[in-house]
């Protein structure tokens, strides 16, 4: 007798849950209506990357390649050279680290038309350090042609996915699925690969963040408020291309400037901004938040950013400290 | 296997003649071999070796229009063994896809005639390849989508048989199987040389052919200088109608030039007078 129980997969527990939409996969369908030559790959994780829903829509444009990233990365660019716009499904850590080569030459190089779809971005895993992509962003972006762009939760992934499938070329989309749904009063957020995005004013300290990071640079922001302190919020959702003029406009406003990434504090948003102001001959009171130049360990979101210091309190001490003394 | 029968059913009106073939693999060696003694740079040994292969199928049996090679209906070649540039580059020249001229720059610097072929070149190369291992997953992709969108053309991939040892070749070779790729030709020049000497002696590949059975390729051994053999071979992987093909073509390095016959020498320096002697062997004074 089959075994046919539906318990469900512990790994992921939005993909279990009927209250948590799948913000990814209703985006990609409703493009895949939209645009003819959208065609999907997997790794053998569809359900994970929400391109089930895809599958069981488009099935004839809908592929599976195994556990093997690197071909499937190698298909999708065949693929593109006919025509197609695939649009490529596994986690952040396998496309960064295990089809590397393959992405350098045969998408970024060329510069095809294929869409990187990585999940589990930073510490977003239970998974241990094994799925964790602790320096995608910073590898991605220094390979020539490719965009690289983050949304900043629900409410902006729909527009971040027809975004990349409206840029001509290679784009790495860094996902994240939500553990919980947008609440009503939420409004969804547009987002234009190239362009920053400011969140909130303020005059003593700016933030810019990416990812999961922007919500928790907002909290950051309005408990520094009661304090005197006026903290901007800018939402990077392209690191590539960077909006430098926005980066350095915004910084002039500020006497300190802190960034805020769910990664590596090396090669990413946090260098990114660096670079930027001191190529733009600014100097600021500056501090990169994010993952100290270490491996993690497996364990919940929470607890993870906790431990790592990607927390609301970490932003608010760094920039009180930051005001205070400079350090 | 007996491919006797499968070859006399198939049209070969439109086909070049052997004498051709064989014209046009001698014109190809003799550039080779002046290409590499040119700028002391290229692969002389790999391109005499696989000659032979080449002639067959940019004369032979893909679909190609010389004078337009981004044709969208055209059978798409992918040079996986992308250090076999001088053979390369000489194939298209001899096929009229380049000028004879361009052949003047090979390995220049600023040269779109790279010593690892490129795209710069233009569409007739339908991937930059060189880190080795990477074309049949490529090609794959461009046979699975013709294959959705009712396309004639078909993908034949030039695979070194050091390849081999690369996972990424295997990775591709299950799924153009589970994919049911018929419309994938890969023809391993199988010249049993790699940068550190035999084959063999680096790593043990064999049996190839048992293994992509396995994998669930047709797959054929054919001597990859014997033209009526390779036309064979062909006409098997075109007949097929599930599985893609794998032709295991044997090839022997320097073939053509008596003196550099089966030396297994990967980067091996041609110099004046090993060039002159070469080219006498094939019936040319260089001058």
């Amino acid at each position: 007798m089959t075994n046919n129980l539906h318990l469900g997969d512990f790994t992921s527990n939005a993909s279990n849950s009927v209250t948590i939409p799948k913000y990814y996969g209703d985006a990609l369908v409703k493009l895949g209506h939209e645009i003819p030559e959208i065609v999907v790959l997997t790794g053998d994780l569809s359900p994970a990357t929400e391109c089930d829903l895809f599958r069981d829509i488009f099935p004839d444009r809908f592929f599976t390649a195994g556990i093997a990233e690197a071909n499937m990365v190698g298909i999708s660019a065949g693929m593109a050279r006919s025509g197609d716009i695939p649009f490529v499904h596994t986690f952040s850590v396998f496309l960064s680290r295990r089809s590397l080569d393959q992405i350098a030459m045969q998408v970024a190089y060329p510069n095809l038309n294929v869409k990187l779809c990585g999940f589990l971005p930073g510490l977003t895993t239970l998974l241990g350090v094994s799925h964790q992509a602790i320096e995608d962003n910073a590898i991605m972006r220094s390979l020539p042609n490719m965009a690289l762009v983050e949304p900043c939760g629900a409410r902006q992934i729909e527009s971040a996915v027809r975004a990349a499938s409206a840029y001509e070329g290679p784009v790495y989309l860094r996902l994240h699925r939500p553990s919980k749904p947008m609440s009503p009063a939420e409004k969804l957020l547009p987002l234009e690969i190239g362009k920053g995005q400011l969140i909130i004013e303020g005059t003593d300290a700016i933030i810019f963040a990416m990812g999961h990071m922007v919500d928790i640079s907002i909290d950051a922001a309005k408990s520094l408020l009661p304090h005197g302190i006026k903290v901007a919020v800018a939402n990077i959702h392209s690191l590539k291309p960077l909006d430098t003029n926005f980066i350095l406009e915004n910084s002039k406003l500020a006497s300190v400037v802190v960034t805020a990434e769910n990664h590596s504090i090396i090669g990413g948003l946090g260098s990114a901004v660096a670079e930027t102001l001191l190529e733009g001959g600014l100097s600021r009171k500056f501090k990169r938040i994010g993952i100290e130049d270490t491996f993690a360990e497996g364990g919940s979101t929470e607890f993870l950013f906790n431990k790592y210091g990607l927390n609301s309190i970490n932003i608010q001490n760094t920039i009180k400290r930051l005001i205070n003394d400079g350090q | 296997m007996t491919l006797k029968g499968i070859a006399l059913m198939s049209n070969e009106t439109n086909r070049i003649s052997i004498e051709e073939l064989k014209r046009n693999a001698l014109e190809i060696r003799k550039n080779v071999v002046r290409m590499v003694a040119r700028n002391g740079q290229g692969y002389v040994q790999q391109g005499l070796g696989a000659a032979d292969i080449f002639t067959y199928l940019y004369f032979s049996e893909a679909q190609l229009d010389p004078k337009d090679s981004s044709w969208l209906e055209r059978d798409r070649i992918f040079l996986s063994t992308a250090h076999n540039s001088a053979l390369f580059h000489a194939t298209l020249a001899q096929r009229g896809i380049i000028s004879p001229e361009s052949l003047l720059s090979y390995t220049n610097d600023g040269s779109a005639l790279e010593i690892n072929v490129s795209e710069r070149l233009g569409s007739i190369v339908e991937a930059t390849c060189g880190s080795l291992g990477q074309a049949l997953s490529v090609a794959a992709g461009v046979s699975l989508t013709a294959k959705r969108n009712e396309k004639s053309y078909r993908s034949y991939v030039i695979l070194g048989d050091g390849e081999l040892q690369e996972g990424q070749t295997w990775e591709a070779a299950m799924f153009a199987a589970s994919h049911h790729l018929n419309n994938l030709c890969l023809i391993i020049d199988l010249n049993s040389l790699q940068v550190e000497g035999h084959t063999d002696k680096v790593l043990k590949m064999e049996p190839i052919d048992k293994k992509f059975e396995a994998f669930g390729w047709n797959t054929i051994m054919v001597d990859g200088h014997n033209f009526s053999d390779l036309r064979d071979a062909f006409t098997s992987a075109s007949n097929e109608i599930k599985k893609p093909t794998v032709l295991i073509a044997k090839t022997l390095v320097g073939k053509g030039c008596l003196s550099l016959e089966g030396q297994l020498s990967h980067n091996m320096i041609l110099p004046q007078n090993v060039a002159i002697r070469a080219l006498e062997e094939l019936g040319e004074r260089y001058d």
